[in-house]
């Protein structure tokens, strides 16, 4: 019984991941969900809502920082239509997009880099660490997605 | 009988020219109301810069940082009537408005009235600013002196017959230029919510993409807020309203903390042309967020007047 419930659980999951390689839409949604996120746990700290914690910190710069590496493998030409509020202008301009893309990179790349092993010591070094990042959300939604 | 026919024609034409005429006459303000308008402070005046978004269209399209105060126009506005060119704003007194007296800037911001006396696009939305206090008028103009002289006309318009009869506009004008508010707050409404009334709808002028317009592109006063299509092309301008499909939802300290960092309660960002202008919203004073916040809450509930099919 055990078995079929674990061979049962694999073959669930393969179905979700081969079902998931074949929606991109999907995959981006979960992707800026994960970012929408972090931003929601960065913003948090930074009001003081959520007391200040290194570890939860990081979590969130590392969040931000995976999501900026994959993000931009899931606009495959076609995957404009469909439900997904992409603007044209990603196709229009991938030049462009991968650009903006690869400054969001760079500036998760830093932040990861500035919070070292044990996450930003203190709520300033986070700061100074995570405004950049959290920049790019508006930066890349002011061209490239419909709203 | 034929003779009698056309001499008909003729005097109903010539009566609609005359009606034309006398309706379409620019309105500028008169001297009692130029009168208000004191030596403005540039200082004060660079909070209603902002406000009133003039760099979003006026400086050079994507410009950032200084460049947004370099006011060379060159923006395309594409719309159904054609594309409006935004002009050159900068004090360069050839292509820009450096010849421009308080009185003419005046006229324009309220009575939407050039220098020469003709009619300006509604594109320049002083449908809204027509509501403006003569003080920040006189401010923002001390403003904008200060900035830099940018040398350089921007392309003309590119509009189609009969929209690119200026004189036509008048018409326009008097249906859809005035300077009384567009909803009515309940009469135990806060100062606070009093204040945002007069940001959002003068200055603000939030309602020239958040309200939908009708056939003749004038405000639709009953659905004011209540979201619309995308002037920019795909894409819906979201209601925000506190009705359905709106903003209800938000707190008003969820709306100040939006116009400040551009987050929405559910940490989805800030998109498309709103991007300028939360950005121009977030260099004011706090207490002009929380106003705008407490206004928003106030309004009349409206269900969405527009949703995007995709």
């Amino acid at each position: 019984m055990k078995k079929f419930a674990a061979a049962f659980a694999v073959l669930a999951l393969s179905v979700g991941i081969a079902h998931a390689a074949d929606d991109p839409i999907a995959i981006r949604k979960d992707l800026m969900e994960a970012n929408g996120a972090a931003a929601a746990v960065s913003a948090g700290l930074l009001k003081g809502e959520i007391p200040y914690n290194p570890v939860v910190a990081k979590e969130a710069i590392m969040a931000l920082r995976a999501v900026s590496h994959a993000f931009g493998s899931f606009f495959p030409a076609g995957s404009d239509k469909g439900n997904t509020k992409a603007s044209p202008k990603i196709w229009q301009d991938m030049a462009g997009f991968q650009a903006t893309l690869a400054k969001f990179q760079k500036d998760t790349d830093a932040a990861a880099q500035a919070s070292g092993k044990k996450g930003p010591a203190d709520l300033a070094a986070f700061k100074a660490a995570i405004t950049p990042v959290l920049g790019n959300c508006a930066a890349c939604h002011r061209d490239y997605r419909l709203k | 009988m034929l003779l009698r026919a056309a001499v008909a024609v003729i005097i109903v034409l010539a009566a609609a020219a005359v009606a034309f005429w006398y309706l379409t006459i620019p309105r500028p303000l008169d001297a009692a109301q130029l009168s208000q308008y004191g030596p403005g402070d540039a200082k004060r005046g660079e909070r209603t810069f902002w406000l009133a978004g003039c760099s979003s269209c006026h400086a050079r399209p994507k410009a950032a940082g200084e460049a947004q105060l370099q006011l060379a126009g060159g923006l395309e506005l594409k719309t159904q009537f054609g594309i409006f060119v935004v002009p050159n704003i900068s004090p360069d007194k050839k292509d820009g408005i450096g010849n421009w007296t308080l009185a003419d800037f005046a006229n324009a911001l309220k009575r939407g009235i050039a220098p020469d006396g003709s009619h300006l696009y509604p594109a320049f939305p002083y449908a809204s600013y027509s509501r403006m206090k003569p003080e920040d008028i006189s401010d923002l103009f001390a403003f904008l002196k200060t900035l830099p002289p940018v040398a350089g006309k921007a392309p003309p318009d590119k509009i189609g017959f009969p929209f690119n009869i200026r004189r036509g506009i008048g018409l326009w004008q008097l249906l859809y230029l005035t300077d009384k508010p567009y909803v009515h707050l309940p009469q135990n409404a806060s100062a606070q919510a009093k204040a945002g009334q007069y940001l959002v709808e003068g200055p603000g002028h939030c309602g020239e993409c958040h309200t939908p317009r009708t056939f003749l592109g004038g405000m639709k006063r009953d659905e004011w807020l209540a979201g619309a299509p995308n002037p920019d092309g795909k894409g819906a301008i979201p209601n925000i309203t506190p009705g359905k499909g709106g903003i209800g939802g938000w707190s008003e300290k969820d709306i100040a903390y939006f116009l400040e960092s551009g987050f929405m309660p559910d940490f989805d960002s800030v998109g498309g042309a709103m991007v300028d202008v939360q950005e121009n919203i977030a260099k004011l004073p706090a207490s002009d967020r929380d106003a705008i916040a407490a206004y928003l809450k106030a309004i009349p509930p409206l269900p969405s007047a527009y949703t995007d099919k995709r």
